[in-house]
C-alpha cells in the first residue's frame, strides 16, 4: 500500500507541466505503484477565486474518488470563503485543505487564517501545507513567493495542536519532539542515504512524523520509492512512513494503525 | 546498468556536505548502484589563497585513496593562482581525472584561459559550478556563476575542450539553460542538483542530444539516480547517460 499526499494537477503558469490532469496523474501512479494520492489543482495558487479551481479538480476526480483524494485551496483574505469552504465538504468532497500563505500573502498564524484552519478543522479536513512550490533558483522573476521558515510552521503547530497537518515539500523543519501535534511532513525534499534526513527526522520527531510525498506532477515520483526502499528500519517504520501515517489523518479506514 | 556519477564531493580539509563520514558515499553508492564517483572539494564562498586549494585537492587524494576504485578526484584549482598549473599537473600524476572550477571566475574569463589549455593538452574534462540565476539574492551571493551563455563562449573559443556544465537540476532557469546550449556542442551537461523536475531530463536529451548528458548527483543521491532512472528515455540512452558518455570523456584523457 503506497499512498501519496504531495501531487498536484492543473495550471502553472512559469512552466509547461505535462500531463497535468486527473488522468496524466493517475498514469503516472500507476507506474509508480501508488494507490492512492492527496491531490490540489495548482492553479488556485494564483487564479484571484482559487475556488474556481476547486471546482475544476472537483469534475476532474469525480470518476476516481478511490484513488484520488482531493484538497481544496482557499485565501483567508477572499471574501466568501466560509460558503466556499461549505460547497468543498458538503458538495465537492473534499478532504482537506491546501493553503498557499506566500503566494496569497499572510502567515498561518495571522487571525484570519487561524479561522479558515479551525473551520476546516472542524469539518474533519486535513491542514496541507506546501514550503514552496517550485525550488527558489527556478523561480521566475515574478515569482517572488518565499519559502516559509521552520519558525513558521513550527509556529502554527504551537497556535493549533490538535489540527492534522501535513507539511509539503519542506526541509529544514524543527524536528524536536512534538508527540501531543499531529502532523506529517512528506520526504520529498529528504533523503534515506547520504544525509539520512528521513531517519533523523523519525528519530527526533517520532515515527508518526513522516509520510511518502513525491510533488507530482511537478517532479519525478522515482525519487521518493528509492528512498522509501532505502530506508532502514523495520517493516513497521516502513509501512507508517509508505501509507499509516498519512492514512490515520486522513481517516481512511483499513489502512490506518 | 553501470553507473558513473560525474559530480559528487567528499568531505575533508575541514569542509563537511551533510554527513558525518565519507563511508556514507559509498554505503549510498552501493545502495542505487553506483560503480564509480568522481570528486572534488572546492571552496564555495570567496576567493581561497592556494594553500587552501591544495590542502582541499589533498583532502580528495586521501579519499581516493581509502576508496580504492570507487571514488575518484578532480583538482581543484582557482585561476589566477600562479600555482593552479603545477597544481593540475600533481592532481593529475597523483591519480585525478579532471579539473573543477567553482564561482571564482566565470569560464569565459580570460584568467581562466590557461587552465582550459592546461585541461586540453591532457585530455581531462573541466566541471565548472554553472547558474542561471533567476533571483537577486541568488546572483548576488554569487556574482561571478557561471551560465550556459558563458559556456558557450568559453566553447566557442575552445572547441576541443571538454567542458562540463554543472547540475542543470541546481542551477536555475535550466530551459533558459537547454536553449543556450543548443549551439554549443562541445558542451556537456551534467544532470546533478536537487531538482527533479518532471521533464527535464528528457528535454535536457530532446534538446542536446543523448551524447552530452551525463549523470550526476552533485549529492542528491536518490533524486540523482531517480530522475534519470525515471525519464521517458530508451535503455541505450539511459545506458549513455549513466556512464558511456563520462566513460568517453575518461578514455580521452593523454597519458604518457
Amino acid at each position: 500500500m503506497l499512498i501519496d499526499i504531495n501531487t498536484w494537477i492543473g495550471h502553472w503558469p512559469f512552466r509547461r507541466l505535462s500531463r497535468a490532469t486527473a488522468s496524466g496523474l493517475l498514469r503516472r501512479m500507476d507506474r509508480a505503484g501508488i494507490d492512492m494520492t492527496v491531490v490540489a489543482d495548482v492553479s488556485a495558487a494564483l487564479y484571484r477565486n482559487s475556488h474556481a479551481a476547486n471546482e475544476e479538480l472537483a469534475a476532474q476526480v469525480r470518476r476516481h474518488r478511490d484513488r484520488l483524494l482531493p484538497v481544496a485551496t482557499l485565501d483567508p483574505g477572499f471574501p466568501g470563503w466560509r460558503e466556499d469552504l461549505r460547497r468543498c465538504a458538503e458538495e465537492l468532497g473534499m478532504v482537506g485543505l491546501r493553503l498557499y500563505p506566500q503566494y496569497h500573502e499572510y502567515r498561518l498564524t495571522d487571525p484570519e487564517a487561524l479561522e479558515l484552519i479551525d473551520a476546516a478543522s472542524e469539518r474533519g479536513f486535513v491542514v496541507q501545507v506546501p514550503q514552496r512550490v517550485e525550488d527558489r533558483r527556478t523561480r521566475h522573476p515574478w515569482d517572488r513567493a518565499r519559502d516559509l521558515s521552520g519558525d513558521e510552521f513550527l509556529q502554527a503547530l504551537q497556535a493549533r495542536p490538535q489540527v492534522k497537518w501535513m507539511f509539503l515539500n519542506a526541509l529544514g523543519l524543527p524536528v524536536r519532539a512534538f508527540p501531543e501535534a499531529r502532523y506529517v511532513a512528506d520526504i520529498s525534499r529528504m533523503a534515506a542515504v547520504l544525509q539520512r534526513s528521513m531517519q533523523a527526522f523519525l528519530d527526533k520527531g517520532g515515527n508518526d512524523k513522516l509520510a511518502f510525498g513525491t510533488g507530482m506532477v511537478f517532479k519525478v515520483p522515482d525519487p521518493a520509492l528509492l528512498k522509501l526502499e532505502l530506508l532502514d528500519r523495520g517493516k513497521r517504520v516502513r509501512d507508517r512512513v509508505a501509507f499509516r501515517n498519512a492514512a490515520n489523518l486522513l481517516g481512511l479506514k483499513g489502512t490506518g494503525r | 546498468m553501470r553507473k558513473i556519477d560525474c559530480h559528487m564531493h567528499v568531505n575533508g580539509a575541514g569542509i563537511s556536505w551533510g554527513w558525518d563520514h565519507n563511508d556514507r558515499i559509498i554505503e549510498a553508492a552501493d545502495a542505487l548502484g553506483i560503480d564509480e564517483l568522481y570528486a572534488s572539494i572546492p571552496v564555495t564562498r570567496g576567493m581561497p589563497d592556494f594553500p587552501r586549494v591544495r590542502e582541499c585537492n589533498d583532502a580528495v587524494l586521501e579519499a581516493m585513496g581509502r576508496y580504492k576504485g570507487r571514488l575518484f578526484g578532480y583538482c581543484f584549482v582557482v585561476p589566477g593562482h600562479r600555482e593552479s598549473l603545477d597544481e593540475i599537473d600533481r592532481c593529475l600524476e597523483a591519480g585525478m581525472s579532471g579539473v573543477k572550477l567553482y564561482n571564482q571566475y566565470r569560464i569565459c574569463d580570460p584568467v581562466v584561459f590557461p587552465v582550459l589549455e592546461k585541461a586540453i593538452e591532457e585530455g581531462v574534462p573541466v566541471l565548472e559550478h554553472a547558474g542561471r540565476p533567476t533571483t537577486r539574492d541568488f546572483l548576488d551571493q554569487q556574482p561571478n556563476i557561471s551560465d550556459a551563455g558563458h559556456f558557450a563562449e568559453a566553447a566557442r573559443r575552445y572547441p576541443e575542450c571538454m567542458l562540463i556544465e554543472a547540475h542543470i537540476g541546481g542551477g536555475g532557469d535550466w530551459e533558459w539553460a537547454l536553449k543556450q546550449l543548443r549551439d554549443a556542442p562541445s558542451v556537456y551537461l551534467d544532470t546533478s542538483g536537487s531538482i527533479i523536475d518532471d521533464g527535464m531530463v528528457e528535454a535536457c536529451v530532446r534538446e542536446l542530444g543523448a551524447g552530452r548528458i551525463l549523470f550526476g548527483t552533485d549529492m542528491t543521491m536518490e533524486g540523482g539516480v531517480g530522475k534519470v532512472l525515471g525519464a521517458d528515455l530508451t535503455e541505450a540512452q539511459k545506458e549513455r547517460l549513466f556512464w558511456r558518455n563520462f566513460q568517453g570523456i575518461l578514455d580521452r584523457r593523454r597519458r604518457g
